[in-house]
């Protein structure tokens, strides 16, 4: 009798001649999350299956499939010689001592004598005699005995599922690159379009000496979560010191917000075509805070010159973008109290509707080119 | 690296750490074994706590707990002697003390908090105006560890007995033992100190507490430290703090004039068009407070690390309004602008004069230039 978890996909059974390919990038994906615990990952008929690991290990790889895109269910099971003694023998093992159950048993090798019907009706038979505290209920149990006989002699058997995070393979969906900031929204939204298969790089402006190192390091840390779930990533980090100050000693103070976005569109574009990243992503919510108005989006996409920017928080309320924060693991470092991005410049009154008309006339008061490649000089990667 | 935020922590003492590394090594016996090793460290602590106490008391009146730093000393005070009624310290209070009453009142016990001068000592009409019959413990910081004021304790010990005879009087002495010139005065029941504001290591403090003077302690145990704090001792960190301040106390009076120089040289050579001075004469010399008036402390803070001057700081880049603003800063009555831009430059014994003209160089160039960027 031995442990081993089962992995079943998602979305990739639908894929048709493709299918190979998401396949392997879904496994290439686990064997990446488990880096450093013993194991093997052997494909079997539609689903993979995680052997050859020490006992203790098993929720510590439970945990980490969990974050990997592209599964939707894991169980632990026992695997045992397709015998009926030994099935038996398993399944009671995996019974909880109190409870309704019923077996749900599945059979793939249609040489084995019994036949599903009859394998749950001996199975539920022996398990019911010999465990008095259980009885049988179909309809509505407390858990279920699933019995899987196996073409290849062996039989799984397993009684819970855990739910993966569903989604596609990471990597399956291009590379985009992901504005992040200290707060909560922006690695809610890398984790978003990361969930639909694409690779993830970070982009992180500082503006280090009115910021400190505590808040780099919050975002190394919540880069770090979302490196979890997309099998690493590279943070990117550029200094946005200079074209701070420069924005506050020429042009109007309730620009400052406005202004500085466009530089960090144009700095991520610039990054992002650098490393092949086929598209910007940011945590913006409409309305969420005074730059984010759809005259503020319209301001910053301005300077986008050919790559697409994504929004995927746009239509979220602020509790539903903390819940999946709590949720993938960042909302706590998220709430750290150091600033990204220093409220010394910050204005009382941020312009709220920005017209490109007057953004222009502003950000003519400044050498945006030279402020760029200035920035651009600072530029420092981050591998995670 | 020019080092001034020595109200922080100070280097420890080479000397001393020397000296007493055979009882992380040797000398590592429990002191509560029956064994000749353990008891003979037993023997060697009761000296210890003689040697230190007769630095500011007398050793007849007054023992010593030993605690793992001045923070834990602070709680044991406030959680041992305010028990009921009502409790009484300072708008100047370090955390150690502020967060400790505030978890006081969350516990029932109501917490007034007297009002401060200008320059940040205790307003001690007020301070009295608080105090009743009902008064159980009164906390006041002897050298506040944001402006350097000198709180003096003797006198308004004194007069909280005439007021309630039946309040306990704490002080924290952190930023004091070691540096001020003192006597702990009869009326003071309880005084907190630690070793690594005066060249010992950190992980040991003490609270100066009166003989007679009954407490409940707040962690419980093996019942080490008379009791009152139960953990097997750290021997260690007991002689490394015993060393480090027989050490200082050598040579207390030359240190205090010494860095009183330097003080006043760093005061001298600060740009005053730059530079708000919060610390005012009846400040101790081993802290100047100022504020750049206009910038960020923290931005001045990152600036002068990246040009070898490492200092303390009183505001910082937080979100939180409440956090961002040094509270005692504040209740001294000055502005958010001012209390934004505090940087406070303290000193030890080993700080020399060649080390302040470089610092006030170095701080006088960074200001200016941020003004003239921030402008």
């Amino acid at each position: 009798m031995e442990k081993v978890i089962i992995v079943r996909y998602s979305e990739i059974h639908l894929k048709g001649k493709n299918r190979g390919y998401f396949e392997r990038v879904l496994i290439l994906n686990m064997e990446k999350s488990l880096k450093g615990l013993k194991h093997e990952i052997k494909r079997q008929s539609g689903r993979y299956i995680v052997e050859g690991f020490e006992e203790q290990e098993t929720e510590n790889i439970i945990s980490r499939l969990k974050r990997v895109f592209g599964i939707h269910s894991l169980s632990i099971a026992l695997r045992v010689e397709t015998d009926l003694e030994e099935i038996f023998k398993a399944a009671k093992s995996v019974c909880s001592e109190y409870g309704k159950f019923k077996v749900s048993a599945h059979r793939a090798d249609k040489n084995f004598a019994l036949n599903s019907m009859q394998i749950n009706a001996e199975i539920g038979g022996r398990l019911l005699s010999c465990l008095k505290n259980l009885t049988v209920d179909v309809h509505n149990p407390d858990f279920i005995v699933n019995i899987d006989v196996r073409e290849n002699g062996t039989t799984l058997i397993f009684n819970e599922f855990f739910k993966g995070a569903g989604g596609m393979p990471v990597g399956t969906s291009g590379k985009g690159m992901l504005l992040i900031s200290g707060g909560i929204d922006s690695p809610v939204a890398g984790h978003m379009i990361a969930k639909r298969g694409m690779q993830i790089d970070c982009i992180h402006y500082h503006s280090y000496p009115y910021t400190n190192m505590q808040a780099r390091d919050k975002v190394i840390e919540l880069a770090k979560v979302l490196s979890k779930y997309t099998c690493g990533t590279k943070l990117n980090i550029i200094s946005v010191t200079h074209i701070q100050e420069e924005i506050h000693k020429k042009c109007n103070g309730e620009y400052m917000v406005t202004l500085l976005r466009r530089f960090m569109m144009r700095i991520a574009e610039r990054i992002a075509k650098k490393i092949g990243a086929q598209c910007l992503i940011t945590g913006e919510s409409l309305g969420q805070v005074a730059s984010q108005t759809v005259e503020g989006m319209a301001s910053s996409n301005s300077v986008v010159k050919e790559l697409p920017v994504l929004r995927p928080l746009c239509g979220f309320d602020k509790d539903e973008i903390i819940e999946r924060s709590r949720d993938m693991g960042a909302y706590e470092i998220s709430i750290q109290p150091f600033e990204d991005c220093c409220t010394v410049f910050l204005p009382k009154h941020p312009v709220i509707k920005p017209s490109l008309v007057n953004v222009l006339e502003e950000e003519s008061k400044l050498d945006v080119e030279s402020l760029l490649n200035e920035a651009l000089s600072t530029h420092e990667v981050i591998c995670l | 690296m020019i080092y001034l935020d020595n109200a922080a922590t100070t280097k420890p003492d080479s000397e001393c750490l020397k000296s007493t590394e055979k009882y992380l090594i040797s000398e590592f016996y429990n002191p509560s074994a029956l064994y000749k090793g353990g008891y003979g460290l037993q023997s060697e602590l009761r000296e210890t706590r003689k040697n230190i106490i007769s630095l500011i008391a007398d050793p007849e009146n007054f023992e010593l707990i030993f605690t793992s730093c001045g923070t834990e000393a602070d709680n044991q005070a406030v959680f041992g002697g305010g028990k009921r009624g009502n409790v009484v310290t300072t708008e100047g209070e370090h955390s150690a003390i502020y967060s400790t009453v505030c978890e006081l009142k969350q516990r029932g016990i109501e917490v007034r908090f007297a009002k401060l001068n200008s320059d940040g000592s205790v307003n001690i009409e007020h301070l009295l105006s608080l105090i009743d019959e009902k008064t159980s413990l009164v906390s006041v910081i002897h050298v506040s560890n944001e402006t350097g004021i000198v709180n003096p304790i003797a006198e308004i010990a004194k007069k909280v007995k005439l007021k309630n005879k039946f309040a306990l009087f704490h002080s924290d002495g952190v930023q004091a033992f070691g540096k001020i010139p003192f006597r702990l005065a009869k009326d003071i029941d309880m005084y907190s100190v630690s070793a690594h504001k005066i060249g010992g290591i950190k992980g040991i403090g003490a609270l100066f507490k009166r003989k007679n003077l009954v407490i409940k302690p707040y962690i419980y145990g093996g019942g080490q430290e008379q009791g009152l704090r139960s953990g097997t001792e750290n021997v260690f960190g007991i002689k490394n703090f015993e060393f480090a301040v027989l050490k200082k106390y050598e040579n207390i009076t030359n240190n205090y004039s010494n860095v009183a120089k330097l003080h006043d040289l760093m005061l001298k050579k600060l740009d005053k068009t730059l530079f708000t001075v919060l610390s005012g004469e009846n400040c101790s010399p081993y802290i100047l407070s100022v504020s750049a008036k206009g910038l960020r402390g923290e931005t001045i803070l990152h600036e002068a690390d990246d040009n070898g001057l490492i200092i303390g700081t009183g505001s910082a880049c937080s979100s939180n309004e409440k956090k961002r603003y040094s509270r005692v800063i504040l209740a001294c009555g000055y502005s958010e602008a001012i209390a934004d831009g505090v940087l406070r430059l303290s000193f030890s014994s080993e700080t020399t004069e060649s080390e302040v003209l470089m610092a006030a160089g170095i701080l006088n160039k960074i200001v200016a230039e941020r003004k003239e960027k921030m402008a």
